[in-house]
C-alpha cells in the first residue's frame, strides 16, 4: 500500500458566509459523499458576516483532496485550507467530571497540576476540571483520570490556526 | 417604482429574458399567479397536470435551447413534487430556476398547512438554494439564482418565497440601474469559481501527449453541449484525425454521420468503441465526469494509456478514475486553445482499423419472430421521415438506449434524456418544454409502456395547449431493461417486470383529447408514423413490440468496458 492511501486525520479550516444553514450544507456534503467527520467546530469570526468552521476528517490523501474541492463548490464557502500539524497551532478544550473522595483528592490534584489543568468545581463526591491542549495531551490526561472513575467528559473538537 | 414581491419576481424573470414558465397554482403562490395574470402578454405560463411535469418541462426547455428553464410550484406537496425534476437536472448539470411559495413568515417552522422545509429537502439536489425572508433581498436573490444556475458547471437553483413576501411592496430597481453600494454589499456572494487559467506547462504536456500518440481516442461527454463546444470538438477530431465516441449525454455533440464516429462507449456502447478503448494509446476525454456507466470497472478503465481529462469542475478530476493530465475549464475555451496549437495529424492506419471494426461489429437487432417490428427498424423509419433532424426526448429504459443507438443525431441539443438520474417519466414533460423552445422543430418523445404510465397525465397538457409533439410508446408490456437484468443475473425470475397492464393506449390518448394510433404490424410502421408527423397537433402512437428484445451490446456490472457481450 502506498503511503498516499494511508488513513489519517486531516484538519480543514473552512471560511464561509455566516448564513443560516451554512453548517447544514457543509455537514450534509460530508454525509452525502460518505466522508467521516471526527469533529467539527463552528463559530462566527471577528467579521460578523463570516463563520470559521474547523473540521477533522478521517481519510486518505485522495479523500481530502475531494473534500477540499467539493467544499469549494458550495456557493457560501469562501476558502478551504487543509492545515498541517507543523504549520498550525492545534488545540482542543476538555471539561471532565471525575469521582473524588478524601483519599483520592490529593492524587487527582497532583495529576491536574502536572497537566496545568484548572479545577473549576469541587463537591463532596466529584470534581470538574478543564484542560486545553493538543488532542493527544487531552487523551493522556483522560487516561490518567480513568482509574478514578470518570463521570462525564466533554471535548470541543479540534481548533487550529495557521502560524 | 413600488411593486409587490410577486411583481418583482415577474420583472426579474423578464430581465433574464424568460418567455415561458411551467408551473401549477396553489395557496402559497396565489400572489405570484395573480402577477402571472397581469404579465400574461409577456410571460407565457404553461400549467401542467402535475408539478413534476413542470420541472421536467423546464428541464427540456433548458436542454433543447441552452437557456435557463423556470418552474413554479406552491408550498408543501407542490414543492416536493418538483424534487425529482430538480434532481434530474442536477445530475445532468442543467440550468434551472425553481420558484416555490411557502407559508407566511410567522407560520414558518410551526408545521403549518402545506408547509415543507423545501430548502432543506432540496439541499443535496440543487447547486444552491435560497429562502427569501426579506422583501429587500428578493430581486437580487432571483438574479443570483439565474447567475448560479448558468455559471461554471450549470445546475438547478431553488428560490423559496414565503407568501407574505410576495404581497409586500418594495421599491424595484431594474438591474440596468446600478444598485447603491449598501444594497450591493448586502447581496454580494463571492462566486470566485472561475475556470482555472490553462497553465503553459499543462498545454505543452497535452500537445506532447497528443503528438506522441499513434492511436488516439477522443471521448466526448455532456460538457461539450453545456459549453457549446461542438464546432471546436469537430475541429479537434479533424486535426488529430482520431475516432470519437460520445456518451449518452453528448449524443449529437458530434455529427454521427461522420466516418470517425464510433457510437457510444460504456455499458451500452458499441463493440467498436470497446475495441478502440482496448487498443488506443491515448484517451482524450472532453467535458465528462467519467460516470460509472462509462467506466464500468474503475480498476480496468484506460489503465494502459495516458488519459487527458478536460472538465469545468475540478472536483471531477481523480474522483472516479485517476487521470494523467487534468485541464480545468470551459470545454470550448480549452479546445480552442488546443486547436490553435495542434498540427494536422494523420492516423489513416488507425482509422482504417476502426472502420474494419465498424464493419465487423455493426449494431444490428435480429428479429425474434419474422413478423417482429424491431426497434432498429422503427428508428430507421424515424430517421427517414425526419431526415435525422428531429428532437428526440426519451424516458428511461430499453427504448432510451435504442433511441441513442439507432437514431442518427447530427446536431447538439437534439437528444434530450435523463442520463445521470435515469428518471422514468421524464420524457413527456421534457418534450413539451423542448417543443415550446423550438416551435419549428419536430419533437418526438420516445417512451416505453412502463415510463409512459408514470407521467401520462401530461397528455392532458399537450391537448389543452395543442403542443404538437409525437408521443411514441414502445409497448412490450414489460419493464424491459430491468427484465433484461433479471435474465442475465436472476435466472429469468421476472419479479414484477412482466406488467401486462390492460391499458388501451389509443383509448387513453383519445380520452385526453390526443389523436392516437396503433402500430401492430411491420406494414403499419411507415404509414402510421407518416400520418402522425403530418398532423400539426399532439399525437400518440403505440407500437407493440416483442418483449424479448434486449439492449446489446452490454457490459455486465463489474466487467471491463473493453468486453461488452454481444448476445444473450
Amino acid at each position: 500500500m502506498n503511503h498516499q492511501n494511508e488513513e489519517k486525520e486531516y484538519i480543514l479550516s473552512v471560511l464561509a458566509q455566516n448564513h443560516t444553514g451554512v453548517l447544514l450544507r457543509i455537514s450534509g456534503l460530508f454525509s452525502r459523499r460518505c466522508y467521516n467527520i471526527k469533529s467539527i467546530v463552528a463559530a462566527q469570526t471577528e467579521d460578523v458576516n463570516r463563520s470559521q468552521i474547523l473540521i477533522v476528517v478521517q481519510g486518505d490523501d485522495r479523500i481530502v483532496r475531494q473534500v477540499d474541492k467539493q467544499l469549494n463548490k458550495l456557493i457560501e464557502v469562501e476558502q478551504v485550507t487543509v492545515l498541517n500539524d507543523h504549520e498550525a497551532v492545534v488545540r482542543e478544550h476538555l471539561l471532565l467530571k471525575v469521582m473524588r473522595s478524601d483519599e483520592t483528592s490529593n492524587q487527582l490534584m497532583a495529576i491536574a497540576n502536572v497537566f496545568h489543568a484548572n479545577v473549576l468545581n469541587v463537591s463532596a463526591d466529584d470534581m470538574i476540571v478543564e484542560l486545553t491542549g493538543t488532542p493527544s495531551t487531552l487523551n493522556s490526561f483522560i487516561e490518567c483520570y480513568k482509574p478514578y472513575h470518570i463521570l462525564k467528559s466533554l471535548r470541543t473538537g479540534t481548533m487550529a490556526m495557521e502560524k | 417604482m413600488k411593486l409587490t414581491g410577486a411583481q418583482i419576481i415577474m420583472e426579474c424573470l423578464l430581465e433574464q429574458q424568460v418567455d415561458t414558465v411551467f408551473g401549477y397554482p396553489g395557496g402559497a403562490v396565489l400572489n405570484i399567479y395573480d402577477a402571472l395574470y397581469e404579465y400574461k402578454d409577456r410571460i407565457r405560463h404553461i400549467c401542467t397536470a402535475h408539478e413534476q411535469g413542470a420541472s421536467h418541462a423546464a428541464d427540456g426547455y433548458a436542454r433543447s435551447s441552452g437557456r435557463t428553464g423556470v418552474c413554479i410550484a406552491t408550498s408543501g406537496p407542490g414543492a416536493t413534487n418538483l424534487v425529482t425534476g430538480i434532481a434530474t437536472a442536477y445530475m445532468d448539470s442543467i440550468p434551472m430556476v425553481a420558484i416555490t411559495g411557502n407559508v407566511n413568515l410567522n407560520l414558518l417552522g410551526l408545521d403549518s398547512f402545506q408547509e415543507v422545509d423545501i430548502t432543506g429537502v432540496t439541499m443535496p439536489v440543487t447547486k444552491h438554494n435560497f429562502i427569501v425572508k426579506k422583501i429587500e433581498y428578493l430581486a437580487d436573490t432571483i438574479r443570483q439564482a439565474f447567475r448560479i444556475a448558468q455559471e461554471g458547471r450549470k445546475g438547478p437553483v431553488l428560490v423559496d418565497v414565503p407568501k407574505d413576501i410576495t404581497a409586500q411592496m418594495y421599491e424595484f430597481i431594474p438591474a440596468t440601474q446600478s444598485l447603491n453600494e449598501e444594497q450591493q454589499a448586502a447581496m454580494q456572494l463571492p462566486i470566485s469559481k472561475k475556470p482555472v487559467q490553462l497553465q503553459a506547462s499543462k498545454l505543452e504536456y497535452a500537445l506532447e501527449l497528443i503528438a506522441n500518440s499513434k492511436r488516439p481516442f477522443i471521448y466526448a461527454g455532456g460538457g461539450v453541449l453545456a459549453a457549446e463546444a461542438s464546432a471546436q470538438l469537430k475541429k479537434l477530431v479533424e486535426k488529430i484525425d482520431a475516432p470519437v465516441a460520445c456518451s449518452l449525454m453528448c449524443q449529437g455533440g458530434f455529427d454521427q454521420a461522420d466516418d470517425r464516429y464510433m457510437g457510444m462507449l460504456g455499458m451500452h456502447g458499441t463493440k467498436t468503441s470497446a475495441q478502440a478503448l482496448k487498443n488506443c494509446d491515448l484517451f482524450l476525454a472532453v467535458g465528462t465526469r467519467f460516470s460509472d456507466r462509462i467506466i464500468c470497472n474503475a480498476k480496468s478503465f484506460a489503465r494502459h494509456c495516458p488519459v487527458i481529462q478536460i472538465d469545468i469542475d475540478p472536483a471531477e478530476f481523480n474522483k472516479n478514475i485517476d487521470v494523467t493530465l487534468k485541464l480545468c475549464g470551459d470545454a470550448n475555451e480549452i479546445l480552442s486553445i488546443l486547436n490553435a496549437r495542434l498540427h494536422q495529424d494523420d492516423h489513416a492506419q488507425w482509422l482504417a482499423q476502426i472502420r474494419q471494426w465498424k464493419q465487423e461489429y455493426p449494431l444490428v437487432q435480429k428479429s425474434i419472430d419474422s413478423q417482429d417490428i424491431t426497434p432498429q427498424m422503427l428508428f430507421q423509419t424515424l430517421n427517414e421521415l425526419t431526415q435525422s433532424e428531429a428532437i428526440l426526448t426519451t424516458d428511461v429504459g430499453q427504448h432510451q438506449m435504442w433511441a441513442a443507438q439507432f437514431y442518427q443525431f447530427r446536431h447538439p441539443r437534439q437528444f434530450i434524456t435523463s442520463g445521470g438520474l435515469g428518471t422514468m417519466g421524464f420524457g413527456l414533460g421534457a418534450a413539451m418544454g423542448a417543443k415550446l423552445a423550438n416551435p419549428d422543430k419536430k419533437v418526438i418523445n420516445i417512451t416505453g409502456d412502463g415510463s409512459f404510465h408514470m407521467n401520462c397525465n401530461e397528455l392532458s397538457t399537450l391537448a389543452k395547449y395543442q403542443i404538437p409533439i409525437v408521443e411514441l410508446v414502445l409497448d412490450n408490456s414489460v419493464l424491459g431493461m430491468v427484465r433484461q437484468w433479471q435474465k442475465l443475473f436472476y435466472e429469468y425470475r421476472f419479479s414484477h417486470t412482466d406488467q401486462d397492464k390492460k391499458t388501451d393506449f389509443v383509448k387513453l390518448g383519445e380520452a385526453f383529447g390526443v389523436k392516437s394510433f396503433d402500430i401492430r404490424s411491420k406494414d403499419d410502421v411507415m404509414p402510421v408514423l407518416k400520418q402522425a408527423f403530418s398532423l400539426n397537433e399532439p399525437v400518440l402512437v403505440a407500437c407493440h413490440i416483442n418483449r424479448d428484445f434486449n439492449v446489446l451490446p452490454m457490459v455486465p456490472a463489474g466487467a471491463s468496458a473493453e468486453e461488452p457481450i454481444l448476445e444473450m
